[in-house]
């Protein structure tokens, strides 16, 4: 604790609570949810998919989060990146300097791999020079030389994610760089050179959070782990320490329902 | 300073970006393209001319540019606020990585809108060439009339965003509505036909108060009468107000839906 304080602080989670309403109704159009209001049928269910989690990233760092399916891993990305605001709490981080990459990279699949460059990197962020600059590596890293001029819905569902990885990574545009499952697709050579990518990253200085179901990913390439359980947190630290006690949970669970 | 300054620039190349997508995706699967922007309009004037003109003979002069001024604005509006429409939802994955204020997907779809108003006027000024409409200097208030519309498009496109993401079905019912709008909208009609009370109700029509603005000042080389001015000032701030209000009360919202 006493080391963590000299390093810079680069994201500050404080005591963020995210409250979704859930309508325990869907109404299926307009006309549905007018009568079925009028009839006062419409009830809402609280659900905390945050509850009151705190905990800090300093610079350089690589934290891995883990926690089972639901228990709001996306929905914690989502408010550091600044996409959603949370319900209470908040978030110290400079937005700019975030990007968030997840499994839907928002690419329209009508246009050419090129144009799809451009779209991307202007929506997160970059300017028109940083993509000219840097389009030559960006096709390079992705290995889509010969296919920049395809439209992307012809594209496999690698060479997507690939493309995807490749502008959030270009440059050294990105200094807190997060990603949601990112590392499990692709084939093992690309995975080692998007890993070793990120490490390059880290030591120019940029923070990494990754959401992963692969606990070896997270043991092989984490400073830090945080545990999020049905939007509580349970514990923050050494990778080691904390997916052990995650495992144990698992098979505590799987014991109880067999 | 330098800040600002270079998230202008960043603003202007997204909408850019997202126009060009747009005009690109509309276009991709015909040969004439953007051309048909052009043509659109010429031939719907061919058609309603020749069933219309006989009927308005002693009413209307140059029927065609009545008919071609009335509908190139009516287009620029059901366009844009159609499009404007389903932004955010078509957009979603790009949404929760914006850099930039969620509203520029809003704005660009007007934008589109507008490009293609652009290529149309190229039919309408030709049309007026053949038709030798004097020149008069009232003409140069026709971009008055644009930035009218635009705002009040705008507004509207602000409003129907934020309703399509919570109600689908807001699509078929704005659609009827249009319909009854663009009767109500004296396209093709001269207004002096209907009875008095309609004529107060349509002297009110936001998009008929723009269409008679630019007769006026186009057509017949008048200076529009203060009372449509007034109105149309309403209309403008009344409409941006509302949309505003409206989509910066639910944006959050918006996040957790999509």
């Amino acid at each position: 604790m006493i080391v963590s304080d000299e390093r810079e602080r680069v994201i500050s989670v404080k005591d963020v609570t995210m409250e979704f309403h859930l309508s325990t109704y869907n109404p299926s159009g307009l006309k549905d949810y007018l009568i079925q209001a009028v009839k006062r049928k419409i009830e809402y269910r609280r659900l905390f998919a945050l509850y009151h989690v705190s905990f800090d990233v300093y610079k350089g760092e690589v934290v891995g989060i883990i926690g089972t399916n639901g228990s709001g891993k996306s929905t914690l990305l989502k408010i550091v990146s600044g996409a959603l605001r949370p319900t209470s709490g908040k978030v110290i981080v400079d937005r700019k300097k975030v990007q968030l990459l997840t499994l839907g990279t928002g690419f329209d699949m009508e246009l050419t791999a090129r144009e799809n460059v451009y779209l991307n990197g202007s929506i997160i962020g970059y300017s028109k020079e940083f993509l000219d600059k840097h389009y030559n590596d960006i096709v390079e890293f992705a290995e889509l030389q010969d296919f920049m001029e395809e439209k992307v819905k012809n594209f496999s569902s690698g060479m997507v994610s690939r493309l995807g990885f490749a502008i959030a990574t270009a440059g050294d545009a990105a200094e807190i760089l997060i990603l949601d499952e990112v590392l499990s697709v692709g084939d093992e050579f690309f995975r080692k050179k998007s890993l070793a990518r990120i490490k390059e990253m880290i030591h120019g200085g940029s923070t990494v959070l990754i959401v992963s179901h692969g606990m070896n990913t997270i043991l092989d390439n984490c400073s830090k782990c945080v545990w999020i359980e049905k939007g509580e947190l349970r514990m923050v630290g050494n990778p080691k320490e904390v997916c052990e006690a995650y495992r144990h949970m698992e098979e505590n669970e799987n014991a109880v329902g067999a | 300073m330098k800040g600002k300054f270079s998230d202008i620039l960043q603003y202007v190349f997204v909408i850019r970006e997202l126009t060009s997508r747009e005009i690109k995706r509309k276009y991709a699967r015909s040969s004439l393209g953007i051309i048909w922007s052009v043509l659109n309009p010429l031939l719907m004037m061919v058609v309603i001319s020749l069933i219309f003109s006989t009927m308005f003979k002693r009413k209307i002069e140059n029927f065609p540019i009545y008919f071609l001024t009335g509908q190139t604005l009516w287009g620029l509006f059901s366009g844009a606020t159609n499009a404007a429409m389903t932004a955010l939802v078509d957009n979603k994955t790009l949404l929760i990585k914006a850099k930039l204020p969620k509203h520029t997907f809003i704005l660009s779809r007007v934008y589109t809108s507008l490009v293609n108003f652009g290529y149309t006027c190229i039919a309408f000024v030709l049309m007026l060439l053949i038709f030798r409409i004097k020149p008069s200097f009232t003409m140069l208030l026709f971009p008055i009339c644009i930035v009218f519309a635009l705002f009040f498009s705008i507004g509207i496109g602000y409003f129907l965003a934020t309703l399509y993401v919570f109600f689908a079905d807001i699509k078929h019912l704005y659609g009827i509505f249009l319909t009854l709008l663009m009767y109500l909208s004296a396209i093709f009609y001269p207004v002096d036909s209907l009875p008095e009370a309609m004529q107060l109700v349509i002297n009110w029509n936001p998009v008929y108060l723009q269409i008679l603005f630019a007769r006026e000042c186009v057509m017949y080389g008048h200076f529009p009468e203060g009372w449509v001015w007034i109105r149309l000032v309403i209309w403008c701030i009344g409409s941006l107000l509302f949309g505003m209000i409206v989509f910066k009360s639910k944006e959050n919202k918006i996040m957790q839906t999509i």
